[in-house]
């Protein structure tokens, strides 16, 4: 019988425990975040399979003149991504993780790719000061989590959230009439394009609460009910509960491309707004899966066309540190 | 839970089944006199018109839930501390376990306080899905049915493009691989592939990784779904077994889900950074 990944993680965890006699749930939590810091390390920084263009074309809302489905809404479905390293650092994505040791062999910071902050012009999410410390904080001991707050909650298979989820793996958009629905590698969110007011504000939620409308090439997306607590990244940039975050997805004609242009908005937190801009491409399949950006199957079927299917995306239930699937094949 | 305890049953049927084979079972299940009988009946009794798809099939989109007590415990049952009663859903009262693996499900009742995977937030699988006391929303394409659980965040996709199973070496997924075909107006799925993760209520009930369901979902009016499935696993069951549930859909005013991702809550006080 094969040994599950959960059942490898937990024994490791236990004998850890049984030797150094720690607090078994935090050890148990610095552990997953020592796995899973060393695959999503390597990733980014080793090129290759990971998108990491310097630069990216800006796309005009206006007019759609893709295909459309059958309720209007221009058609988007497919599987997409980032195109830019991952969340491992939020605004100097090609730089790592806090304490990665391959940041010496990188070009100067002009070179590399822009922040995901372009607005304001330093690049810079415009923390007040106390909230600064706590990100300087959490940067300084994310590599020795001595603390539980310091895990990245990725790391624990949390949902990415917003905006995590647009720089982390892949994902798939699935649109209905009155909805688009984004399938993420750690959490699930529902666009509700009907109109609906909001949940109670009290509702606080790992993905928020979504109300959208299409304005031609672009989605524009109310979001409300952030808990907050999915960080940015791995560098430890946050909102509080009190962030209202308007999205704008603007598709690019060609339907090859969008840039995800939102606005973050909290006083409780910042000294003013700021905007993330974070550009996507569309993975077709023509292209080969890469273990990060795109990860999907064919389809087993009798004809001709290549038809693409994704795994089920499970984490918690493995003990093991982000999206990993429970796919594991029989002997 | 494993499968040591259940070593002592017969070997597995073949895991990679042709589709074929599933259509055959499928099959039998309306020859059957019991079953076919009912679906008649349900047939007759559909009231109203039921929402449909571009190309004709029956539209399962929308929230849904059952009222039954059947994730308390898929068999008949009286009240306990930790469950109402009720009349369970599987045809004939009880589940055909083998000797072995009866014993297993006793341990797991024992220790379902701590050991029901729902209880620390896992994937709730299939088909705990459909009758867990939660909403669950369908959403519906030509190709395809996803069913998103408010529990949890395991997105399951019913392929009804004519695709078969994975070939080669089976795989061990926590929601199954599910292959839908329409019979009638009745979804016919397909589900294998599975791990022996998963439980099939909060009393124990249990499979291994040879588990096999097929479901069939209809509608009963335009805001009722019968749901039915045959559950098979040789080394667990000593037959096939039914169990059958009705589904409602939500129609509170502005009803939606709102994610429920119950293993976040042993850590969501880390986070975000307060204020001093």
């Amino acid at each position: 019988m094969k040994i599950s990944v959960r059942r490898q993680n937990l024994r490791r965890v236990a004998v850890l425990v049984g030797a150094l006699g720690l607090a078994a749930p935090l050890l148990a939590q610095v552990q997953q975040a020592r796995q899973a810091a060393a695959p999503a390390a390597q990733a980014p920084a080793g090129g290759g399979q990971i998108g990491n263009e310097k630069s990216f074309p800006e796309i005009a809302s206006g007019k759609w003149t893709g295909p459309r489905l059958a309720d209007g809404q221009p058609d988007v479905q497919g599987h997409w991504s980032n195109t830019i390293s991952n969340h491992s650092n939020f605004t100097d994505p090609n730089l790592g993780a806090p304490g990665d040791r391959r940041r010496g062999e990188l070009p100067p910071r002009e070179q590399r790719a822009p922040s995901r902050v372009s607005d304001p012009a330093d690049g810079q999410v415009p923390f007040q000061p106390w909230a600064a410390e706590k990100v300087k904080e959490f940067q300084q001991y994310f590599a020795n989590p001595i603390k539980p707050e310091y895990i990245e909650p990725l790391a624990r298979c949390a949902p990415g959230g917003v905006p995590k989820s647009f720089y982390w793996h892949g994902y798939e958009i699935r649109q209905y009439p009155g909805y688009v629905v984004l399938l993420f590698n750690s959490g699930t969110r529902i666009i509700h394009l009907d109109g609906k007011p909001h949940l109670p504000e009290n509702i606080k939620l790992w993905n928020a609460d979504s109300r959208g409308h299409w304005e031609g090439n672009t989605l524009v997306v109310d979001v409300t009910n952030n808990n907050g607590k999915a960080l940015f990244g791995r560098t430890g940039e946050f909102s509080s509960e009190n962030v209202h975050v308007t999205e704008r997805y603007i598709f690019d004609n060609s339907n090859k491309r969008y840039n995800y242009v939102a606005t973050f908005t909290d006083p409780t937190v910042y000294t003013r707004p700021f905007t993330v801009t974070i550009p996507a491409k569309r993975w077709t399949a023509d292209d080969k899966p890469n273990g990060w950006h795109f990860e999907t199957n064919l389809a087993n079927h009798d004809g001709k066309e290549k038809i693409l299917e994704r795994d089920e995306r499970i984490c918690t239930e493995n003990n093991g540190g982000f999206g990993n699937t429970a796919v594991t094949a029989k002997k | 839970m494993k499968n040591t305890e259940t070593s002592s049953a017969p070997d597995a049927l073949p895991r990679r089944r042709a589709l074929g084979a599933s259509l055959l079972l499928a099959a039998g299940l309306i020859a059957s006199p019991l079953l076919g009988g009912e679906v008649l009946a349900a047939e007759t009794a559909v009231s109203g018109k039921i929402p449909r798809l571009a190309n004709g099939k029956p539209d399962f989109s929308g929230i849904w839930q059952t009222t039954s007590a059947a994730d308390y415990d898929l068999e008949p049952h009286s009240n306990r501390r930790d469950a109402p009663p009720g009349p369970g859903i599987v045809e004939g009262n009880f589940i055909p376990y083998l000797p072995a693996a009866l014993e297993q499900k006793k341990k797991n009742f024992a220790n379902r306080e701590t050991a029901d995977p729902a209880a620390k937030g896992f994937a709730l699988g299939v088909p705990r899905t459909v009758y867990y006391p939660e909403p669950f929303q369908i959403f519906q394409r030509k190709q395809d049915v996803t069913v998103v659980p408010q529990f949890g965040h395991a997105v399951r996709t019913i392929h009804t493009n004519g695709s078969k199973h994975p070939a080669g070496e089976a795989k061990e997924y926590w929601l199954g691989d599910s292959r839908g075909h329409w019979e009638g107006d009745t979804l016919v799925v397909d589900v294998t592939d599975f791990n022996d993760e998963t439980w099939l209520d909060r009393a124990g009930n249990f499979h291994s990784e040879a588990f096999h369901v097929v479901e069939r979902w209809k509608y009963i009016d335009p805001n009722t779904i019968e749901y039915k499935a045959t559950l098979e696993d040789p080394k667990v069951y000593s037959k096939p077994w039914n169990i059958s549930v009705i589904l409602h859909r939500h129609r509170e005013k502005n009803f939606q889900l709102i994610e429920d991702y119950r293993f976040t809550l042993d850590y969501d006080q880390y986070y975000p950074p307060k204020k001093p």
